[in-house]
């Protein structure tokens, strides 16, 4: 019973609207603890699909799922202890759509029927909406409403790619189930014609949701409005499930010999999204906005290491596991310094170090980490990528690629050390917790555990994600 | 003989013409009914979808409640509850509008002669009306500047799809795969809900779009 991953969650879900909100926090970390042991005995292989021909265990789903339901713990019980000290309209409904927000995305990360992860990426929208608007301001009302509306056109976009893919099966008219297993073992039979027009589609709609540029405009708004754990969860888990369903159409589209096309298009997505997160993130007045520019800019990187294919494929993997580990881990400490000053100017803020100390570390931890420094994994994924590159001669997208990492690097730097080092503008008004500490801590450690010592299961998987595309480790 | 299907889809395209040159919000709603209605019938009436199930004419009647009955309602409800009769100021005018649908409309002409695709029997027709109506959604939402209207271009882009999807699938083994286009009106029912019951009407004192300009850079 693979299923119960994700139905567990949602029924879960359903009980804090009847229980009081003290409960409902409870509730929140209880599941994610039991999630996070259905998610081990799935690695363990001891769970089977009730139903194979909508669900399957497939290694890049594992491995997004596993990511999500680590990320979901510490984030619950961030959460656990942020509830209290902040306002928050209504508890209940937060703590629902929290719990939708996971089921809704395990199912996306295990679906193996096109139509049911269009569903599953549909439903992560409906339920993610209201904890965007958990503040209820005017701000928070705006970035609401551009979030459903932009996704929603890209959603629908996105189910008249998974169309045109259904329609190239028509043709090739073999009755098999419409599931992504058996279109791969298809492949060569698809038409190349609709396959190509559903990929357009498939990217432009999903793109949407994983926040590639120039479909981006919802996230920064969404991801800074949200409150922190929140956009901890949307940038670090959400825009993995996007891209998902995405990586599954390119992976259909290599086998059926349209790689060199649809590897193109992710090249260029990925270099405006890198293009646009650089160059929106120098100067940028907003701390949250910035972490938000980051995540576009991430983004770029992993579809355009997947684009490239190869060794750089490996390199885009590895990204993604540790840009949701470390963007998590910054959202999480900056909703420490959100609680304790009140406000989200740079400017406004000064002196986290003394005033802040143990948040000081873990902020400044993950700024060298999404800066691209070692300890941290993002160091290893990045050069893998631009090795990957070379092989393939990509020069020219190397030189861009170079360019905006040294653009992040200023302007993100710029504003950590006027955060963190800065005169002190205003005293801080709530104190760090230990629950606060933990998680960022956790995350953080993670990523560096994870560049210095991979475990050989985690580096079976990611291998058997990547080979059936040509993915490899041996440059 | 006088071909139904043929009517509707010319009823459809009249539809879109209609509620691109709308500027009463009411007019605009009834029109979206009527077209949700057409939709939601023309795949029962196309060649090669003959022999439906029982259980496939329950999901018609289904399709035709909520394109045509609950959605409508709710952008009623929507548009009585934020006093507001008429689209103002558009972004683009109304006769220009129209202009626009009907360059569309050929656009979707020439894009359906090109496709080299062996559509069944009549589904040309179906074909061009979808690529209109989806395309047209798309201009709507564009050209438009109330929350409102905006949500009845995205209904309109749904229906599109949903015609495209018709059209172009020869029902061999998915019935229940273009079925699930409906979904897409839940998320239109949650956007009109967000509009009656909170708030862009309270926060800004009007539904328009161009008020939510605060969050940029």
């Amino acid at each position: 019973m693979i299923e119960l991953i994700f139905v567990l969650p949602l029924i879960t879900g359903l009980l804090p609207l009847v229980i009081p909100a003290n409960l409902g926090r409870v509730l929140l970390l209880i599941t994610a603890l039991l999630h996070l042991q259905l998610t081990v005995m799935a690695w363990l292989g001891k769970l089977s699909p009730a139903f194979p021909h909508f669900f399957t265990l497939a290694p890049e789903g594992l491995l997004i799922l596993s990511l999500t339901s680590f990320i979901f713990a510490w984030i619950s019980l961030y959460a656990f202890s942020y509830m209290n000290e902040t306002q928050i309209s209504n508890k209940p409904i937060f703590n629902c759509c929290m719990l939708l927000f996971l089921g809704t995305m395990s199912m996306v990360t295990l679906s193996d029927h096109p139509i049911v992860l269009w569903i599953a990426i549909e439903a992560t929208t409906l339920v993610s909406a209201p904890l965007i608007f958990v503040h209820r301001s005017k701000e928070a009302l705006e970035a609401t409403w551009k979030y459903i509306l932009i996704c929603s056109v890209g959603i629908a976009l996105a189910l008249l790619g998974c169309f045109f893919i259904t329609l190239a099966m028509d043709i090739a008219s073999t009755g098999g189930p419409l599931s992504f297993s058996y279109l791969n073992t298809i492949a060569d039979s698809l038409d190349p014609l609709w396959l190509k027009a559903g990929f357009i589609f498939v990217v432009i709609g999903f793109g949407t949701k994983m926040g590639l540029a120039p479909m981006h405009t919802w996230l920064p708004d969404a991801h800074s409005q949200a409150p922190s754990p929140a956009s901890a969860l949307l940038s670090g888990a959400l825009l993995n499930c996007a891209f998902l369903g995405i990586y599954k159409v390119h992976a259909l589209m290599t086998i059926a010999g349209l790689g060199s096309f649809s590897g193109n298009v992710l090249i260029a997505f990925g270099l405006i999204s890198m293009l646009v997160g650089a160059i929106f993130i120098t100067h940028q007045p907003d701390y949250k906005r910035m972490l938000a520019y980051s995540s576009i800019k991430n983004m770029g990187i992993i579809s355009f290491g997947v684009g490239i294919g190869g060794f750089a494929l490996y390199g885009a993997f590895l990204h993604m596991i540790h840009h949701s580990l470390l963007k998590s881990s910054l959202f999480l400490s900056a909703g420490n310094i959100l609680l304790g000053f009140g406000t989200k100017r740079v400017q406004r803020i000064g002196g986290v170090i003394r005033q802040l100390p143990k948040t000081f570390v873990s902020f400044f931890a993950g700024f060298v980490g999404i800066a691209g420094l070692p300890p941290f994994g993002m160091f290893l994924s990045e050069i893998i990528i631009i090795i990957g590159a070379f092989q393939n001669r990509r020069y020219l997208s190397i030189t861009l690629f170079l360019f905006t990492l040294t653009l992040v690097f200023a302007g993100v730097g710029r504003v950590f050390m006027s955060m963190s080092f800065g005169d002190i503008v205003e005293e801080v008004k709530v104190r760090e917790k230990p629950l606060r500490l933990l998680p960022p801590y956790a995350l953080l450690l993670a990523s560096a555990l994870l560049c210095i010592w991979m475990p050989d299961f985690v580096y079976t998987t990611i291998l058997n994600s990547i080979q059936m595309i040509g993915g490899t480790i041996h440059g | 003989m006088i071909n139904l299907t043929e009517i509707l889809l010319v009823l459809v395209l009249l539809s879109v013409l209609l509620s691109l040159g709308a500027s009463r919000l009411m007019a605009l709603v009834k029109i979206m009914a009527l077209q949700g209605i057409a939709v939601s019938i023309i795949p029962l009436l196309l060649k090669g979808h003959g022999n439906l199930g029982g259980s496939a004419i329950i999901f018609f009647q289904i399709m035709i409640l909520i394109k045509g009955v609950l959605i409508p309602s709710l952008l009623f409800t929507a548009v009585k509850r934020v006093t507001i009769k008429r689209e103002i100021e558009p972004f683009i005018g109304y006769h220009a509008s129209i202009l626009a649908g009907l360059f569309i409309t050929l656009v979707s002409v020439f894009i359906s002669n090109h496709i080299r695709i062996s559509l069944p029997e009549g589904h040309a027709l179906v074909l061009i009306t979808a690529i209109t109506t989806m395309a047209s959604g798309f201009f709507l939402m564009m050209a438009r500047s109330k929350a409102i209207t905006q949500v009845i271009g995205y209904l309109m882009l749904e229906n599109g799809i949903y015609l495209i999807g018709t059209a172009l699938t020869k029902y061999s083994h998915i019935l229940y795969v273009v079925e699930f286009g409906v979904l897409l009106d839940l998320l239109v029912g949650v956007m009109i809900m967000g509009i009656i019951l909170h708030n862009i009407n309270n926060a800004f004192d009007d539904v328009d779009t161009t008020l939510l300009g605060r969050l940029k850079d």
